[in-house]
Parts: C-alpha cells; structure tokens; sequence
C-alpha cells in the first residue's frame, strides 16, 4: 500500500544523488591532497628537473615550467590551491600535460576515455550476467560434483588477475593460433567511424581482452551469487512452498530474483575494482585507453596529466554507482512501491 | 584446544588441500634461494634461453635466471602481502571496534571516513599514492596497500561488535566498570578470532595480487624482485608476443594458485563456522 506524501521513489533516488556529488566533493579532496601531504615532494624535483633543462635550452621547457607552477599552484597557501583546483575542475580545465605539450590534459583524456569505457563496459555486463547464471547454477546443484568443480574454477578465476590471463589468452589465440590480432585498438591505416568494415575490425580487437576481463570478473560474481542463493534455497519460504509442492523452477525463480538484488548493488561496489584490473590490462594489448595513458603519465612523472586521470576515473565512477542506484530502486519492488521499512 | 580446532579443520579436504599449497609455495620462496644459490639480478647466460637443465625456467632478455628471480619473487610477494594484511588487518580491526563499541558520533565519524575511502577504488588510491612516491622498498609498497586495504574489513568488524556488544558477557564486564578498551580487548576481540583469521587471508591474497597490479603498471617496488616485477619486465620486453611463455607463465601461475588456495581456506573455514552452507 502506498503511503502518504513524497514518493519515497523520490526520497531515495534524491538521497543517492546527495550522497554521490558528497562523495565526488571528498574524492576530489583526496585527489588534491595525496601529491601535497606526501613528504619528499616529487613535484619539487619535477620542477628542479624542468628548471635545469630549462636553463640548457629552449622556452618551451621554461613555458611548461611557468605553468606547472602557475597550474599547481606552487607557492600559495594550500587552501587557496584548493579552492582553485575545485574551480578548475568543474570548469573542465584539468591543466596541461607535461609529457605531451602543450597537449591539454582535457583533450588527451577525451581521446582515450570512451575507448576504454567500450571495453571496460560490456566486459562488466557480460561478466555479472554469465557469473550470476553460473552461480545459481552450483547453488542449486550444490553437495554435488558439478558444484564442486565449478567452485574451484569460479575460485581460481576470482584470483586471476585479468592481465595474466589477458598475457595467457594473447600467447594462446593471437601468437600461437593467430585467430586475433596481437594487439591495439584498431588496425593499422583505418579512421574511426561508424562504419561495417571498422566496427568489424574493432570487434576483432576487442575480443581478446574483452574476454580476459570477463573470465576474471565473472568468478568473483558467481562466487558471491552461490553464497546468496544457498541461503535463499535454505530460507523458510522456499522450505515451504518446497513441502506445498510448487516445482523446482519457480521455487529458483524466487530465489533468483531476490539473490540479484545484492548483485545489483555489488556492481556498484565492484566497478572500481574492475577498472583497475581493466587499465592493466589494456597495457597487454597495446589498447589505446585510459591505461596507457596513466601508464605512460605514471612513466614520465606527468603530474597534471596523473590528477586529471584521477578527477575523470573518480567522476566515471561515481557516475556509475548513481546509475546503478537508479536501475535498483527500479528493480527493487520494496521502493518501487513505496515500502517504507517494517 | 586450539590444537583439535586445527586437526579438525585439516580433516576438511579443501582445507588440507589448500593449506598444503600455502606451505608448498612459501617453503619455496624460503628455502628455494637457500637451495637454488643462483643471484636473480646477474646476467648469467644467454639471454631468452628456453627452459633447459641448466636454466630450469629459461632465461630472460637481460640473460638473468628467471627460476632464481620467481623464488626471491615468491618470498618479496610474501612479505609484502602479510606486511600489508597485518597493517590493514590492525587498522580495520581498531577503527571497526571503536566506531561499533563507542557509537554515537565516534561512530558516525569513523563510518563516515571508512564509508568514503570504501567507496574510492582501493587500487586506484594505491597507484595515486604510490605514483608520489620516487623511492619504493618493499615495506613501503606494503605499507602503501595496506593503509588502502582496510575499509572493508573496518565495517565488517564494525557490525560484528554491534550485535556482539548486547551480549550478558558485555554488560557484566560494564557493570564491573571496564574501560573500553578492555572490553573490547578482553569480550570482543576474542569472540571474533575466527571471523579476524578468516579476514586476514582474504588480505593477504588481495595484497598480493595488488602488488602484482602495482608493478604492471610502472610504480611497484624500485628495489628488488617481487613475482609483479617479473611480470612487469615480461610485459615491457614483450615477453608474450615473442613467445617467451616461460617467463610470463611461471610467476603467474604462483600468484595464482597462491591466492586462491588463500580463497579457498577462506571459504572452507568460513564453511566450518557457519554450517549452514554445508547444507546441513
């Protein structure tokens, strides 16, 4: 029954937006802070670095020297480089790159992020879906051989970072085998466009590592679906429309759709995770995404270009747990229609 | 007492099976050098040699021992992975006890802090923190990941103590006028032992593996040779499209099989506490 007053659809929903720009607020201050509370100041020896080359040759170090210091505020008082920083960022000048000059850190990101959402994407769905199915599957065969089996695999695959398995696929289907191409995001010659012949090529290119991060992602979900269902098929209710008779199907149906509830919110919980394994190993194939491009930032000491990584992967995700907040209060009967704890 | 609880959880299959693995590997990382007195950092033959009697794992671009490098590889992993559980495991432990004994605005202070740096990938925050920093051993990489690693474990404790804190054994202890802090030490703290272990080795896989994710992308340990650093080097020489397998396929596979024996223990440990997921 409905009750009174603001659809608690509403409340909820309102509440998450709250607590997800909250949570933005705080990532970007931990973003803010690491470099500067870290003692040794890496950036100090950047700068005495560029200086000194600066003083060898030509403007363009002593330019990209002006505006590091300008950029990172050197010299101000921390909470004016704060507040400074947070205006920055939401007005979308995350700085200039220093490996790159005079490349804004902005554009390079842009470049490079949709490419690894492309992967980093079907690869979550894919992997929930298959490791959830899979999951009830041992819950429901559980006690037996087939549970057994798939337990351990689901265990070794949970613990297999997606780079190894990603170096293992690429030894055995594109070097061994040449089915796949041994790397890179599209072949070599082609524009990206929207067209049969590049989308084909990119399918190609994808598959590989698409696949290592299912195969490593999807254990971890059917581990934690197993545990969730066999609770839920031990539960009174399922005990007892058991002894009323009701057929095995409907009795998992039941289980199911009130074991992927917490999934749902795992997704969530697990996204970020995800993306890190997922930045490794773009690495393995040469993808061009966001991984090569903090790896190579990492590489050269290209601090802006590090902080802005972070300021987008930190909005990325946030970004996708209000999503999925959104897609479980629609699944979710009890906020769907207004059920308000009980 | 304790020595029963131990034969009774050998008698487990998993169990055995994966504490054997766990003793297998790290008697490897540690009497492996002592037997194998091979130096991981010196060029020693030829480079990219194949496996053969003399390099049992073959050797790799810079002509170093690859079998001599995953043996001090397994015990610098080792020692980064319990260095870091133990640090993750004390603050978890600590911020989760207090926050769930004290209540009141402790609590939503620290739940709060723990909440937020659960919410913020703990890879990511390690890369960040790590990319600051020039020079790295591996006390500091462990320490890296295990001030990262703990919110989880932090909430977990925190709703433990909750519902173990209305406990007679609690209150008798309250009355009898115990600071705090003794009654979390004293009432609590043991009644969780079990679940705390449990925990542990869950840390100790992830802070391996995170070591591993630390090295491969550029800002793992500069000194020494630790299992991601081998896979780093295979990474960057381009070990697997020049099908050198034998120097990606080895440190890997230990990481592996090293983390979910870690896993399994886990769950059957978990099994044994809680039986209703044996089904019975």
């Amino acid at each position: 029954m409905r009750k009174r007053g603001i659809n608690p659809f509403i409340i909820f929903i309102s509440r998450k937006i709250g607590f997800s720009l909250a949570t933005y607020f705080i990532f970007l201050t931990i973003i803010f802070l690491v470099p500067r509370v870290i003692p040794g100041n890496p950036l100090a020896t950047l700068l005495a670095k560029l200086y000194r080359q600066a003083q060898a040759n030509p403007e363009l170090i002593r330019e990209s020297y002006r505006r590091l210091m300008e950029e990172f505020g050197v010299g101000r008082p921390l909470w004016e480089q704060y507040v400074d920083f947070v205006c920055r960022t939401f007005r979308g000048d995350l700085g200039t790159s220093i490996s790159s000059y005079p490349c804004k850190v902005a554009e390079i990101i842009a470049m490079n992020l949709p490419w690894s959402l492309g992967l980093l994407i079907p690869a979550l769905l894919i992997s929930w879906t298959i490791g959830n199915l899979m999951g009830a599957w041992a819950a429901y065969r559980r006690q037996t051989a087939v549970d057994n089996v798939l337990l351990t695999v689901f265990i070794v695959l949970s613990q297999s970072p997606y780079y190894w398995l990603a170096m293992l696929l690429l030894y055995l289907f594109a070097v061994r085998m040449t089915l796949f191409p041994v790397g890179g995001t599209y072949s070599v010659g082609l524009i990206p466009t929207f067209s049969l012949r590049f989308i084909a090529d990119y399918l190609q290119h994808l598959a590989l590592p698409l696949f290592s991060i299912v195969l490593g992602a999807l254990g971890g979900w059917a581990i934690g679906m197993r545990v969730l269902m066999i609770y839920e098929i031990e539960s009174d209710y399922i005990v007892f429309s058991r002894t009323l008779g009701l057929p095995d199907k409907k009795l998992l149906s039941y289980a199911f759709r009130s074991s992927i509830l917490p999934q749902v919110t795992g997704l969530a919980t697990s996204f970020g995770t995800i993306l890190g394994g997922s930045l490794i190993t773009e690495l393995v194939f040469n993808y061009q995404g966001m991984g090569m491009v903090l790896f190579r930032a990492l590489l050269s000491l290209d601090y802006p270009l590090i902080q802005g990584i972070y300021v987008i992967l930190a909005l990325t995700f946030v970004l996708a747990t209000m999503i999925v907040d959104f897609v479980y209060a629609l699944i979710d009967p009890r906020i769907r229609t207004g059920y308000v704890g009980g | 007492m304790a020595l029963r609880l131990v034969l009774e959880i050998l008698r487990i299959k998993k169990a055995a099976v994966s504490i054997g693995v766990i003793i297998f590997i790290v008697l490897l990382g540690f009497l492996g050098p002592l037997f194998y007195k091979v130096d991981p950092t010196e060029a020693v033959g030829l480079p990219e040699r194949p496996p053969s009697k003399k390099y049992p794992l073959g050797t790799n671009t810079f002509g170093q021992d690859i079998l001599a490098r995953v043996l001090h590889g397994i015990r610098t992993s080792l020692y980064i992975g319990t260095l870091a559980g133990l640090i993750a495991l004390a603050i978890g432990t600590v911020v989760g006890a207090v926050a769930g004994y004290k209540g009141g605005f402790t609590d939503e202070g620290l739940t709060l802090v723990t909440k937020v740096l659960y919410m913020f990938p703990s890879i990511l925050l390690m890369i960040l923190i790590a990319a600051y920093v020039k020079y790295r051993d591996p006390t500091l990489v462990a320490l890296i990941i295990g001030v990262t690693a703990w919110p989880d474990l932090a909430l977990c404790v925190r709703s433990q103590i909750l519902s173990l804190k209305e406990r007679e054994f609690v209150y008798l202890s309250k009355m009898a006028g115990y600071s705090s802090i003794r009654v979390i030490i004293e009432d609590l703290i043991p009644n969780m032992l079990s679940y705390i272990f449990m925990y542990f080795v869950l840390l100790l896989a992830g802070a391996m593996l995170a070591e591993a994710g630390l090295s491969m992308i550029g800002v793992g340990i500069t000194k020494g040779v630790s299992l991601g650093i081998v896979l780093y080097w295979a990474q960057a020489m381009d070990a697997v499209r020049r099908g050198l397998w034998w120097w990606f396929i080895p440190p890997g596979a230990i990481l592996v099989a090293v983390a979910s024996a870690l896993l399994a223990l886990s769950t059957a440990l978990d099994e044994y506490f809680s039986p209703r997921l044996r089904g019975e």
